[in-house]
């Protein structure tokens, strides 16, 4: 009886999963909980009968992306954690559905990614090397977040914007990040051309930033503390190396400070030595 | 207390690194498939020429009495006469005379003899047959109930494959041994003269004898089976002496469950299930100070993670537990070792550089751990690259190491270039080797480091370039992406240029007089700390003679009354200043 009220409330939440608003969802999935709390199969066993798991795993899926649609990171990772003990299983007490699997660990990564988080990024990349009989490069959903990562650290960032267009994303979960992503690369040039560029003209600043209009440029300049002059953007530290009197005095703390570690560390030596001896 | 006379210690040292470095090798090299070794020592049962070395390393442990010198002497005969017969005998009193050892341990309470009853397994171990062991267990154990049991237990564990031979010889065995102690599988009621019990240590012992020769056999399920029952008889026995003991069994059980089928990376491998037994293990050991077993099981814990991908929980393990610190080298150099390789997948290169450094550095010098510092040496060079350096080129040069460092060699050679094409190539070239090392994903991220030292070297050699040209030069996708990578180099610190966008160039700047930076001077300090440290550890790592302070205690105390006849003398007045401080110089 519960087994087939948990099977409708899943079609429901499957066929309407793009329209449902979060709350109507999220009140779909506590009802499909409560079903599968009494049919004893919130957690994985070994010994639980097949067809409950794989409802139980699909429960847990859908969960999974509507919190994502409705950009409930903390949500999203219960429920990757949920998960996890069901994708342990042995395959032949559990068929696997790769294609949901990789669905939602490429949106994992791609949450951990905008997070920053990538230590735990990498371990778990660690961990889908060893699974077996994935290509992971070739997965059209763990290979985009591992594309955008290797992408973002060496600094092609247009490639980054380009993947990120509509058409590009594997499945529209996956455009939830963009909006994220596109801030931190937005930030990530903007550090860089700071430190390359002794000043920029404001017409080619707007696509360097991925930005829609001079007028956003301007905005986006002022946020940033950017002084901007005749349609050129100055950046602030051009503006400090020019006050060459204070690089002087900083100069020379420098060196008194750096005559003191060397002093420190004779010191530190001649102590030394002189106990071993 | 029989005192180590100095001069033995030596030698007890490179018996402690042999036996330890044989499961090293076990550990480490199973992965790369190096099973010579190994498949050499199930043929091993009548070698000659290694055993002698092997026995006479064994011999010198057991203290000097007789049994000793007449086990050297055997040794001898057995190289110019019957070669058959010997090594069988040997092979048993060898075993038998660590039961001493054993019995000395409990009786002084000093682990440090089954340390050595531990060292000599390695050179039993290519001499161990079922027989042998076999008839070792019927000639110790008499009829009385404990025991008896457990001696069952052992030859059931051995005897099971062996069955066709195991018959035969057991009438033989019968009459061998009856005038001794009635074999127990035998007659079982009768009483025998010398009823004296077993201690669990020499079951244990044999224990892991078996487990040894099991392991040597291949016959991985039923050392799996016996190693559960010997872990759980170690835990219920709840005996101090046992400590270092157990910390082998638990090596040993862990070893099975990594071979049983489904193998390791599967999360269905029998590693998993072996996770409970360890992690109470540790928690037993840290509450009772056990450092050997808590320093094995934690290793073996971490091992047994990594074995899964489970880096997190390895993390987690390592933050909520401390590593002994006076553990024994070789597993101190391992947990620096997996302890590195959580670091690198965690992007904290520095800190893994740091682990990996000392393990390769702690890794035994000797051959037969070579597949340990071979895979520590991967890893830190991956590591080296990872952080933008050059490894050293006389790494690559060592013999032992050459061949099995060949594709990471042709790795830094793309790194060191900058030549992302040949980084690619040797990448697929070697895809295999490098997933088998497990460096596959760390060296997929060495991609951004082959850019960047190609951008270095345009700044270096060109004092303006256009993005166009370094694009082509580099094979990047397009001229956009250019501007973006070496704006970031620009930001990293790795080069220092200005671009110029309408113009589309990268200009560089002139580069300043490293020696007038404050970064010689830090390296310098880095060495003179490296080598203070190694002093301070050598310092620390110094063992002296057991009564030694005894010695000095009773130097003090002569001191003492020489001073207070001193003071005596000088109160009379017979003696003078000078004299006085000759005297306390001289002593």
């Amino acid at each position: 009886m519960a087994e087939r009220q948990l099977t409708q409330v899943l079609t429901q939440l499957k066929s309407s999963a793009s329209t449902l608003s979060y709350s109507d969802a999220s009140s779909l999935l506590s009802k499909a909980k409560l079903l599968l709390l009494q049919l004893n199969a919130l957690t994985p066993t070994a010994t639980q009968n097949p067809q409950l798991l794989v409802l139980a795993r699909e429960t847990y899926e859908q969960g999974a992306l509507a919190s994502i649609r409705a950009k409930n990171s903390e949500a999203f990772t219960r429920y990757v954690s949920q998960l996890s003990g069901f994708y342990e299983l042995p395959a032949d007490i559990l068929p696997p559905n790769p294609q949901e699997r990789n669905k939602v660990t490429g949106l994992y990564l791609l949450l951990l990614l905008t997070l920053g988080r990538y230590d735990e990024f990498h371990s778990e990349l660690e961990a889908l090397h060893v699974r077996q009989g994935v290509d992971v490069e070739g997965d059209k959903y763990l290979g985009y977040p591992i594309k955008l990562e290797r992408w973002l650290m060496e600094g092609s960032y247009d490639r980054v914007w380009k993947a990120m267009k509509k058409g590009e994303v594997p499945c529209e979960e996956y455009s939830v990040f963009s909006e994220v992503l596109t801030g931190q690369i937005r930030t990530e040039i903007a550090r860089s051309s700071e430190r390359a560029y002794p000043s920029l003209p404001l017409s080619s600043t707007k696509s360097l930033l991925f930005l829609d209009s001079e007028g956003a440029v301007v905005e986006f300049a002022r946020s940033r503390g950017w002084l901007v002059k005749d349609g050129q953007i100055i950046f602030p530290s051009t503006i400090a190396a020019e006050g060459a009197e204070g690089e002087e005095a900083q100069g020379e703390d420098d060196k008194q400070e750096m005559s003191q570690m060397v002093i420190e560390n004779a010191l530190g030596y001649a102590r030394t030595l002189e106990t071993i001896v | 207390m029989p005192g180590k006379t100095p001069d033995k210690e030596p030698v007890e040292n490179g018996g402690y690194r042999g036996g330890k470095d044989i499961d090293m090798k076990d550990n480490d090299l199973k992965p790369k498939g190096k099973k010579s070794v190994k498949d050499g020592d199930d043929e091993m049962t009548v070698v000659v020429p290694p055993s002698k070395a092997a026995q006479k390393q064994s011999s010198a442990p057991p203290p000097n009495d007789a049994d000793g010198d007449v086990a050297m002497d055997d040794v001898d005969k057995a190289d110019e006469g019957d070669v058959k017969v010997d090594p069988v005998v040997q092979a048993i009193s060898d075993i038998k005379s660590n039961f001493a050892l054993l019995e000395r341990a409990v009786v002084l309470f000093d682990a440090r003899f089954s340390l050595r009853a531990l060292r000599s397994i390695s050179s039993l171990r290519k001499r161990l047959t079922p027989e042998i062991l076999a008839q070792v267990i019927s000639e110790t154990y008499s009829t009385s109930s404990s025991s008896s049991h457990v001696a069952k237990q052992l030859l059931a564990a051995i005897g099971q494959s062996e069955m066709p031979l195991g018959r035969s010889w057991a009438p033989e065995m019968e009459i061998d041994s009856e005038p001794k102690a009635p074999a127990k599988n035998g007659a079982k009621k009768e009483s025998s003269k010398e009823n004296k019990d077993v201690i669990p240590e020499i079951d244990v012992f044999l224990g892991i004898l078996t487990q040894v020769l099991l392991y040597d056999n291949k016959q991985f399920r039923q050392g799996f089976e016996h190693s559960r029952y010997l872990s759980d008889r170690i835990q219920s026995l709840n005996r101090r002496s046992l400590d270092s003991l157990s910390a082998k069994v638990y090596f040993y059980y862990s070893l099975f469950a990594e071979q049983l089928k489904p193998l390791p990376p599967s999360p269905q491998s029998p590693i998993v299930s072996i996770r409970p037994t360890l992690l109470a293990a540790l928690r037993t050991a840290v509450l009772r100070k056990d450092i050997d077993t808590q320093a094995s099981v934690i290793v073996l814990l971490l091992r047994n993670y990594l074995l899964t991908s489970h880096i997190a929980q390895a993390d987690l393990l390592v933050s909520h537990t401390q590593f002994p610190e006076n553990a024994a080298n070789n597993q101190v150099a391992r947990f620096l070792y997996y302890l590195g390789r959580i670091r690198a997948i965690q992007l904290r290169y520095t800190e893994a550089h740091e682990h990996l450094t000392a393990a390769t550095r702690k890794a035994p010098s000797s051959a037969c751990a070579l597949g340990f510092s071979q895979t520590a040496t991967k890893l830190l060079l991956v590591v080296e690259l990872l952080m933008g350096d050059i490894p050293d080129r006389a790494t690559f040069r060592q013999p032992t190491m050459e061949l099995s460092l060949k594709p990471y060699f042709l790795l830094v050679q793309a790194v060191r270039v900058g030549n992302l094409e040949d980084f690619e190539t040797a990448i697929a070239d070697h895809a295999d080797t490098f997933r088998r090392d497990g460096t596959y994903t760390l060296i997929l991220r060495l991609r951004q480091n082959v850019i960047k030292t190609g951008i270095r070297m345009m700044s270096l050699s060109y004092s303006r370039i256009s993005l166009r040209d370094i694009c082509i030069r580099l094979h990047l996708g397009s001229e956009e992406s250019a501007e973006y990578i070496v704006a970031k180099a620009i930001r990293d610190g790795v080069i220092e240029a200005t671009l110029d966008r309408e113009r589309g160039f990268m200009k560089s700047k002139e580069v300043g007089d490293v020696y007038a930076t404050r970064e010689p001077g830090e390296a310098f300090h880095d060495r003179i700390r490296a080598c203070l440290a190694l002093h301070d550890e050598s310092v620390k790592a110094m063992r002296f003679p057991m009564n030694q302070h005894r010695l000095e205690l009773k130097n003090a105390q002569e001191a003492r009354e020489r001073e207070r006849e001193m003071a005596k003398e000088i109160q009379d007045g017979d003696l003078d200043e000078d004299d006085l401080g000759g005297e306390f110089e001289g002593m």
